[in-house]
């Protein structure tokens, strides 16, 4: 089945795009870019990288700005599977969402409007669960935003390792936050993984942080 | 006591959506079959079936009741079907399917005391279809417009509308009690 991925360019996105590309052709690459930094449906930090991921995996990509609110963002992604429909003849969509009703609802209703499949691979998924997949199928991520108690700067650019792992599980049990990052605790940008063919190496960023809440910004980044 | 999950997906993929959070739920001691792989040979060794659901847009276990029918009638554990696992259980045993889309939380009244659950509570639906001409069955809960938990009159086979893996983990739980 030839599907389109919606991708933020993080862990999540991209552990259902592996799981996708499995047993299904992988038409092209959907990424909706925020204007707004608390969008509700979608990811934003180091989401103008996206296409660098995409150019990594030779996927096609297809990008919109969005307004990043509530409910716009709903016809903006509608618009952008749209042309994904034209544009590539996919005939379904796959998400990242893990437990997110609000998410889910959402897009199960645009892609049954338009006719498309809807996947959702890692629905449901323990929180842990998904963080080891992440070590056992070799994708390495970085943290490019935090937003709660008690993150520091230190963990911007963090590399998501076995290590950063033990940390966030320690957390879930001291702080009650999601290792994961389901609340929007943390968020994650894929510098490399299977479907890439070349790695993505950062050479230039900037801290933003105060007060537990903070982003990454990358300014500089090329394949090698 | 052996559960067996049967997979209704017709996309592999659909079945890290459906049937691995059950798997999860309820543990160790089952195995996971997709329909086509079941017999009623490898059936019979089970003591409980439970059917899990499937994609919105997946319809091609419809096309497979007359089948469902020969599989599952003689069975002689408890059988549970859940959303198009519903669909197959209710088919199975006289009843039909009829277009009803519901997507997202819903309101469930629980009608009759039963097994599986207690008080009203909000359930995750996601289908194109429900079921009517129950006469073999008892509703025990619904919405508004839905069955949404059902039990045959005589034996051990209950349908569930909604999919309980998420945010009611207890009913499949209390199901495993029984």
């Amino acid at each position: 089945m030839k599907l389109g991925i919606l991708f933020s360019g993080g862990k999540d996105s991209y552990l259902a795009l592996q799981y996708a590309s499995e047993e299904n052709e992988i038409s092209c690459l959907l990424t909706l870019e925020s204007k707004k930094e608390d969008s509700w449906m979608f990811h934003t930090p180091a989401i103008e990288w996206t296409k660098l991921q995409a150019e990594a995996m030779g996927l096609n990509h297809l990008t919109k700005e969005t307004s990043g609110i509530k409910e716009e963002e709903l016809g903006d992604l509608k618009s952008i599977i749209e042309s994904a429909v034209s544009k590539h003849s996919i005939e379904g969509i796959v998400t990242g969402a893990l437990a997110s009703v609000y998410q889910s609802t959402r897009i199960q209703k645009i892609c049954n409007e338009l006719n498309l499949w809807c996947f959702n691979p890692l629905w449901q998924m323990p929180q842990n669960v998904l963080l080891q997949e992440l070590i056992s199928n070799n994708i390495e991520s970085i943290i490019t935003g935090v937003a709660a108690e008690p993150f520091d700067a230190s963990w911007l650019g963090r590399p998501i390792d076995s290590n950063c792992i033990d940390n966030l599980l320690t957390l879930e049990s001291s702080h009650r936050i999601n290792p994961a990052g389901e609340g929007g605790e943390i968020e994650s940008f894929v510098i490399n993984a299977p479907l890439f063919t070349k790695s993505i190496s950062v050479t230039k960023s900037q801290k933003y942080y105060s007060n537990f809440s903070g982003r990454l910004e990358i300014q500089e980044a090329f394949l090698q | 006591m052996s559960i067996l999950l049967v997979s209704t997906c017709d996309n592999k993929l659909s079945e890290r959506e459906f049937t691995n959070p059950i798997s999860r739920i309820i543990g160790d001691n089952h195995e996971t079959l997709h329909y086509t792989q079941c017999t009623s040979d490898n059936i019979s060794q089970f003591d409980k079936i439970i059917i899990c659901g499937t994609s919105l847009k997946d319809t091609s276990y419809i096309k497979n009741f007359d089948n469902f029918r020969k599989l599952f009638y003689d069975f002689e554990g408890s059988i549970l079907g859940i959303c198009s696992g519903m669909h197959i259980v209710c088919s199975i045993f006289g009843s039909k399917i009829v277009g009803n889309r519901e997507i997202g939380m819903f309101e469930v009244e629980v009608l009759n005391k039963n097994p599986l659950c207690e008080k009203s509570f909000q359930a995750y639906n996601i289908h194109n279809y429900s079921v009517k001409d129950l006469e073999n069955f008892t509703v025990l809960a619904k919405t508004d417009t839905t069955p949404q938990i059902v039990k045959h009159n005589s034996k051990d086979v209950f349908g569930i509308s909604f999919h309980p893996e998420v945010r009611n983990e207890n009913i499949l739980l209390n199901y495993l009690l029984i």
